[in-house]
């Protein structure tokens, strides 16, 4: 990144020298503040995630162990892990689709659009943003869950994060697309978020059985995430195979879902309802 | 002044970042003090034809501007042929009613609406072809006091949208800050935006639009909702601002005081069409009427209605024991007025010009166009 030196020029309402251009490194910077800023400012949010995917696993698990006994108390790992999953997946969707909606009912959106760098490279920066959020959060959650069971995890965290990173980033494809669908249609965004649901079926989708499920997202994933995480698998353990699977899947639906916001968002100027509420 | 090919000759050997991206090439040269800092913004892409902003290249060319929503029978054409140059440094204003495609235009200039037809160039730039480059040079405040992330403060806005907009925001701190004082914000920097009152709001948005290196500004109802005191500050810091920095605004407003302050120049659109296009002294001149405003306790019904048969009578009040009327009257037709009074033997109590303003004239344009749909 190259830097140029303040230089002449101006006019006496700024006293200042010169404005030096801004590349990639100073919008990642700003975007990263943003979000570093509104997470410790405005914790309230995070914490209530918190709080409510603890009390649901805490619902689904003395719950079920009143209702199953000893057979859920003996999968009890799968389970974790597959929460764990499933608390991850549903803060990287929402982080796209959500914002992305957000950003159109603030009017921010048209403003990032008409710049140098365009709205695209901003979202993904925040996508990356929420992920590490998501990533802290969802910890959060793990501890709880291991506490409240009394149950022990092989907790590799390169090997984690990798597959876990990979297996939400085909997450963030759908968070696009969904995103883009909002541009069209606005007030969606509550349809879309049922979608998450969809990922538990994902995520406990029998993909070592079934071959053709290893194709969609998270159900990959969340199984090599299970031989990690429950079988202690390391990452320079698993086959080229599953993770050169587990990478196109990532790449694919996070390209796809990259194209179907780029085109929805083409036809929204179409339609002139880019910016409309 | 560097032609943008040279400085994006110079460019291509540096290792900025934003070379990566989007087509956008970086615009980060050897400093020439004679540039614009819009000039030097981080993202811009490298075009064969000079462009940026010099004398010759109009700031904003619009050529054969078309948008039509829906189709059929329930089409509506928003924008309708529209041809316009703006030359750097100006202030434009931008008239219309409601629905006559104020926004529609200024979005399709932006390519924030694709237009059916025609083409936009900023600064010599196809927003089409290049929309990078051509927004390298532009910013704008389309949604009002929604241009901004309320839960930011107010310096964090204005640092935030400086490097979206393509400038280091350290490099332009001292701006931030003249700004800030000018609009009466400085003991708010670090107040959140929402907190803050709506006129506030908009003065932030305002700044934040400004903060960055765009030359290039388009403002949708700036002052829109805002007190009097709040909108006088408001349109003398623009008008400032824009003199001071070269820059060239485009203003979309229903606030005639607005435009007639403000800007040098007006448009004034109507079925989507530019129905006018001059200085507002020239404006007034060709289409502003005088008017006279006579009171008499001797203008009985009869001879108002004598009036009325030869002159255009705008308003009869009657009240206190006498009658007041305005009479719309050109130079010629005082002299005409006045001895049609005698002839009536009506002794004035009271008589006043009324100078034409910018909101008669705009009546008078649209008007006309409202009675012929």
């Amino acid at each position: 990144m190259s830097r140029q030196p303040e230089t002449g020029s101006r006019g006496p309402e700024t006293g200042s020298r010169g404005a030096r251009p801004a590349g990639y490194y100073r919008l990642a910077r700003a975007v990263l503040y943003r979000e570093a800023v509104l997470f410790v400012r405005y914790p309230a949010n995070a914490i209530g995630g918190v709080v409510i995917a603890v009390f649901f696993f805490g619902v689904l698990f003395y719950g079920g162990r009143m209702v199953a006994g000893r057979a859920l108390t003996d999968s009890i790992e799968g389970i974790i892990v597959g929460y764990f999953l499933w608390t991850l997946s549903v803060g990287a969707y929402s982080a796209i689709s959500n914002d992305i909606g957000s950003e159109v009912q603030w009017g921010t959106l048209e403003r990032h659009v008409m710049t140098p760098f365009g709205f695209a490279p901003v979202a993904l920066l925040k996508g990356v943003a929420k992920l590490v959020r998501t990533f802290l959060t969802s910890g959060i959650i793990l501890g709880v869950m291991l506490a409240v069971t009394g149950t022990t995890l092989e907790l590799n965290v390169i090997t984690i994060v990798i597959v876990a990173g990979l297996s939400i980033t085909s997450v963030l494809g759908l968070g696009f697309a969904a995103g883009g669908i909002t541009l069209l249609y606005k007030r969606i965004g509550n349809w879309l978020n049922l979608l998450q649901f969809g990922f538990v079926v994902l995520v406990s989708a029998p993909s070592l059985d079934v071959g053709w499920l290893r194709v969609l997202p998270l159900a990959h994933g969340s199984g090599l995430l299970q031989r990690a995480m429950v079988d202690g698998t390391r990452i320079w353990e698993f086959s080229i195979t599953d993770l050169g699977l587990l990478v196109a899947v990532a790449v694919g639906y996070l390209g796809a879902g990259y194209v179907v916001f780029q085109y929805a968002t083409r036809r929204a100027r179409r339609l002139g309802v880019l910016g409309d509420y | 002044m560097a032609t943008r090919e040279e400085r994006s000759t110079d460019a291509a050997a540096e290792s900025d970042p934003a070379a990566d991206g989007d087509g956008a090439d970086p615009v980060a040269d050897a400093p020439d003090s004679s540039e614009t800092e819009t000039d030097r913004r981080g993202v811009g892409a490298a075009e064969p034809a000079p462009v940026g902003p010099t004398a010759d290249v109009p700031a904003v060319a619009v050529s054969g501007l078309s948008k039509r929503f829906g189709s059929g029978p329930d089409a509506v054409t928003a924008v309708d042929d529209v041809s316009v140059e703006i030359e750097a440094g100006s202030v434009v204003g931008l008239l219309g009613p409601n629905g006559a495609g104020k926004t529609t235009l200024i979005k399709s200039i932006l390519g924030m609406v694709l237009p059916d037809e025609g083409s936009v160039r900023l600064h010599g730039i196809d927003v089409r072809e290049e929309p990078r480059a051509a927004y390298a040079h532009v910013d704008a405040m389309l949604e009002g006091a929604r241009n901004d992330y309320w839960r930011l403060t107010v310096r964090e806005n204005l640092r935030y949208f400086a490097a979206v907009g393509g400038v280091d925001p350290d490099s332009v701190a001292e701006r931030h800050d003249r700004l800030l004082d000018r609009f009466g914000l400085e003991s708010k920097v670090d107040t959140p935006v929402r907190n803050l009152s709506r006129g506030m709001k908009q003065k932030v948005s305002l700044a934040s639009v400004l903060a960055g290196g765009a030359d290039v500004v388009f403002l949708d109802e700036p002052t829109l909702g805002l007190d009097v005191e709040s909108s006088r500050t408001l349109r003398a810091e623009l008008r400032r601002i824009a003199e001071e920095r070269g820059l060239t605004v485009v203003v979309s407003s229903h606030d005639m005081d607005v435009v007639e302050a403000v800007c040098d120049r007006v448009l004034i659109l109507a079925d989507g069409r530019i129905v006018a296009d001059d200085s507002v002294e020239a404006l007034l001149a060709d289409n502003g009427r005088h008017s006279l405003l006579i009171a008499s306790r001797d203008l009985s019904p009869a001879v108002v209605a004598d009036l009325r048969r030869d002159f255009e009578v705008a308003g009869v009040d009657d009240g206190g024991g006498r009658t007041r009327i305005e009479v719309a009257a050109d130079s010629d037709d005082v002299y005409a007025l006045m001895r049609r009074l005698r002839e009536h033997g009506v002794t004035l109590d009271g008589l006043d010009t009324i100078e034409p303003d910018l909101e008669d004239v705009f009546v008078d344009l649209t008007r006309d166009r409202e009675g012929s749909r």
